[in-house]
């Protein structure tokens, strides 16, 4: 049981984490990289659902991070295929060359 | 005859067309010529049979349950009130019997001439199915009890015509025509609509209880039928819209313009001519012996408003005998053999609008009854001409066909002198009509004196188509070399003379001169609503000089038709040569140029107007649609260039909008300062 103290702390790791994340995701141009940052938004969230869930006392808040990791995996699944395919008919993995949205 | 029998019947003439119909236009094409002829015919040939089994237990019941309405199934009712409620109903009596005779009768005539015509056709299985719908919307327009099911087939009747004008619908002048009839006959539908409207909102059931526009006219207040569509209903409630008030005038003009819409009266007969574009047996059935009767027939169904609506009456009337003249004044100089018998068609419904006009109902329905055997006669043969002379069908480019087809030449021979009324068929049923006009129309001698013109035109144009299409020498190497027609396009023919010569002569049997068989059989139809009995008058005397004063004016125009065209004794060239007169053959050649007065009235104006709208408009209208456009334009230049494409511009709106949306809620919140 974490004191009741440290719960600020949690929140603020997990608000690091989700910006760091999300600077990776606008910064970066691999896309593997791209989603290893998604990955680390995804677990701070993860980390703050769990802290609330010990803060209130509450177990919904662990239930739904147990949803975001299986959300995640499947999303990790589909991005992967994507990726692969990608590199396969030979382009290179660069998220500013993959412009095909606008056309 | 029983509501259960009448159902039944009703049900299968009704459905052994539409049945013939969707057999030729879906299986026709697949299983070939032989299938679609028995199957277009033999569902006519049912539909006859049917007919004859109806006509024989109307006059096998007893007198006052002749008519039966019967009620397939409620189609739309509205409210609990049933304020409008329209049942799908049809009501079998002697009137609708006595069309149902002459759609099916004459129609299956035409259909095995059909088969006979459209030999080398391609299109068979179109025709076939065509008319066979023609067939069913002619039955459904006079069985219907009901104001809605009369318009669809009023309407339906006019689409198979459209259909049927336009068949060879590769020949622009054919698409044209049907284009042209479908216009004018819209202009009656409209009028019979309003006409309809009218009568739904203003006939009232129940009159004496309950005044209009009071509380009991709320819906549910009463349980009967406060307003109604029913078509017997309204007959028997006539007298609730006010003998001679302006708004059954009004109601009866409406109903008029719809008649003459489909009637070819004047002012809107110009389709008439055009219409015979279509094939020969289509003119035959179509534009000479039912549909373009219909008019009549509405006029006739709704004696009971215009018995009581004496000016619009009035007006039927004097349209009918002027268009009876007008037609047969233009017959007298048209070259083509089709329009020549248009116009006299018109000339002769001219003359039954004349009679339903003046109330001579039953005598409008006798005309109507012999027209359409003379009538389909005169197209039939008209049609054997046209395909022994290939196709041709100016009459300067025939002649002395009378030798070549002797059969189709008798019979011609035969329709023309019942056309022109002498001897046969039209003598009975003009002298009838005419004569009650002198007698008891109001205002009719002048009417009646331009009656007898028409008889005496009769003859001159019957007898000068005779005589330059059958006798004197061949014009044309197709006139020398024609055969007569195969036998099962003889056959039709020969039936039809032989029933336009004897008709006249059976229905008028018992009582000569006195009230015909027509008569005697519609009579309870047209008493059943007060107005009195359409007999002729009890002044025989007078009848009997009317009707020879009538056939000698026909024999006048047959006269002067044989010495001038067939004898060639007499030569009217040098007297219609002098001048003034000039003017004569040339207006009637001309059609009275009604074309070029609608052309520079209706059709340049409408053309002009649009055309300058399209000129002012177009820049205005343009204007609108850029500016608008245009503001849509530059209002979204600014944000499609966030549109890049590229993932991480999306992602950093998302970013940027989750922290701004996030900021907002704090400061919303007070958290922030």
């Amino acid at each position: 049981m974490l004191s009741q103290a440290m719960f600020p702390w949690i929140l603020l790791t997990a608000a690091y984490l989700f910006s760091l994340g999300a600077l990776g995701v606008l910064i970066r141009r691999n896309p593997l990289v791209v989603f290893m940052s998604i990955e680390l938004m995804l677990n701070a969230v993860n980390l703050a659902l769990v802290g609330y869930s010990s803060f209130l006392s509450s177990e919904e808040g662990q239930v739904f991070a147990f949803m975001v990791i299986v959300v995640a995996a499947a999303e990790v699944v589909v991005g992967l295929g994507l990726l692969t395919r990608v590199f396969s008919i030979g382009r290179e993995l660069d998220v500013d060359d993959l412009d095909e949205l606008k056309r | 005859m029983s509501t259960s029998t009448a159902a039944l019947l009703a049900g299968l003439v009704l459905l052994l067309p539409l049945l013939g119909s969707a057999l030729c236009g879906l299986l026709g094409p697949v299983l070939g010529r032989r299938f679609v002829n028995l199957a277009g015919t033999l569902s006519i040939a049912g539909a006859f049979a049917v007919t004859l089994v109806i006509f024989a237990e109307i006059l096998g019941a007893a007198s006052g349950h002749q008519s039966v309405t019967v009620t397939f199934w409620n189609w739309l009712n509205l409210g609990s009130g049933s304020n409008l409620n329209v049942d799908v109903s049809v009501t079998l009596d002697q009137l609708s019997v006595l069309m149902l005779l002459v759609i099916t009768g004459v129609g299956l005539l035409i259909h095995v001439y059909s088969v006979g015509y459209m030999e080398h056709d391609e299109g068979v299985a179109r025709f076939f199915s065509y008319m066979n719908f023609f067939i069913f919307s002619m039955v459904l327009l006079v069985l219907a009890a009901n104001l809605i099911i009369l318009i669809i087939g009023w309407a339906a009747v006019a689409l198979s015509s459209y259909l049927l004008i336009g068949f060879w619908y590769e020949r622009t002048s054919a698409v044209v025509a049907a284009r042209k009839a479908m216009i004018t006959q819209i202009i009656g539908d409209v009028a019979l609509v309003i006409a309809a409207f009218l009568l739904f909102l203003n006939v009232r059931t129940v009159p004496p209880t309950c005044p209009p526009n009071l509380v009991c006219a709320l819906p549910g207040v009463f349980p009967q039928h406060l307003y109604t569509l029913s078509i017997p209903q309204i007959l028997t409630h006539a007298s609730s819209l006010g003998a001679g008030s302006p708004l059954i005038t009004l109601i009866c003009i409406l109903l008029a313009v719809g008649a003459f819409a489909k009637s070819a009266q004047f002012p809107l007969h110009t389709w008439l001519p055009d219409a015979m574009e279509g094939p020969t047996p289509v003119s035959a059935l179509i534009h000479a012996a039912t549909m373009v009767t219909a008019g009549v027939y509405l006029i006739a169904r709704f004696h009971a408003l215009f018995d009581i609506a004496p000016i619009a009456a009035g007006m039927v009337a004097c349209v009918g005998m002027g268009t009876a003249i007008m037609a047969g004044f233009i017959a007298l100089t048209q070259q083509d053999i089709k329009r020549v018998i248009a116009y006299s068609t018109m000339s002769q419904i001219g003359l039954m609008i004349f009679a339903v006009g003046i109330g001579a109902y039953a005598a409008g329905m006798y005309q109507f009854l012999l027209h359409a055997f003379f009538k389909a006669l005169l197209f039939l043969a008209a049609g054997n001409v046209i395909h022994a002379v290939h196709d041709e069908q100016d009459i300067r480019e025939m002649g002395g066909l009378q030798s070549r087809m002797r059969v189709t030449a008798i019979s011609f021979l035969v329709g023309s002198l019942a056309l022109a009324g002498f001897l046969f068929a039209g003598m009975f049923s003009k002298e009838d009509l005419l004569g009650f006009g002198l007698l008891n129309g109001p205002g009719t001698p002048a009417l009646y004196i331009v009656g007898i013109v028409v008889n005496v035109l009769t003859g001159l144009y019957a007898f000068r188509l005779y005589g330059k299409t059958f006798t004197g020498e061949p014009r044309s190497e197709a006139a020398r070399h024609a055969h007569e027609a195969p036998s099962v396009m003889l056959w039709p023919v020969v039936i039809l003379a032989g029933l336009s010569a004897v008709a006249g002569w059976i229905l008028q049997w018992p009582v000569a001169f006195g009230p015909h068989l027509i008569n005697t059989f519609l009579s309870p139809v047209f008493t059943s609503s007060g107005s009195g009995p359409i007999a002729k008058a009890p002044g025989l005397d007078l009848g009997l000089v009317g009707f020879g004063i009538g056939v000698g004016c026909s024999l006048v125009g047959i006269g002067f038709g044989v010495f001038i065209w067939w004898r060639r004794a007499l030569n009217p060239a040098p007297f219609f040569a002098l001048p003034g007169v000039r003017l004569i053959p040339q207006l009637s050649r001309h059609k009275l140029y009604f074309d070029e007065i609608y052309d520079w009235t209706l059709v340049r104006p409408t053309r002009a107007l649009a055309k300058g709208v399209r000129k002012v408009g177009d820049p205005v209208m343009d204007s609108w649609i850029k500016g608008v456009s245009g503001v849509a334009s530059d209002f979204s230049a600014v944000f499609r260039t966030l549109q890049s494409g590229l993932i991480r511009d999306y992602a950093s709106y998302m970013v940027f909008f989750a922290v701004a949306f996030t900021v907002a809620v704090m400061i919303a919140a007070g958290l922030v300062k």
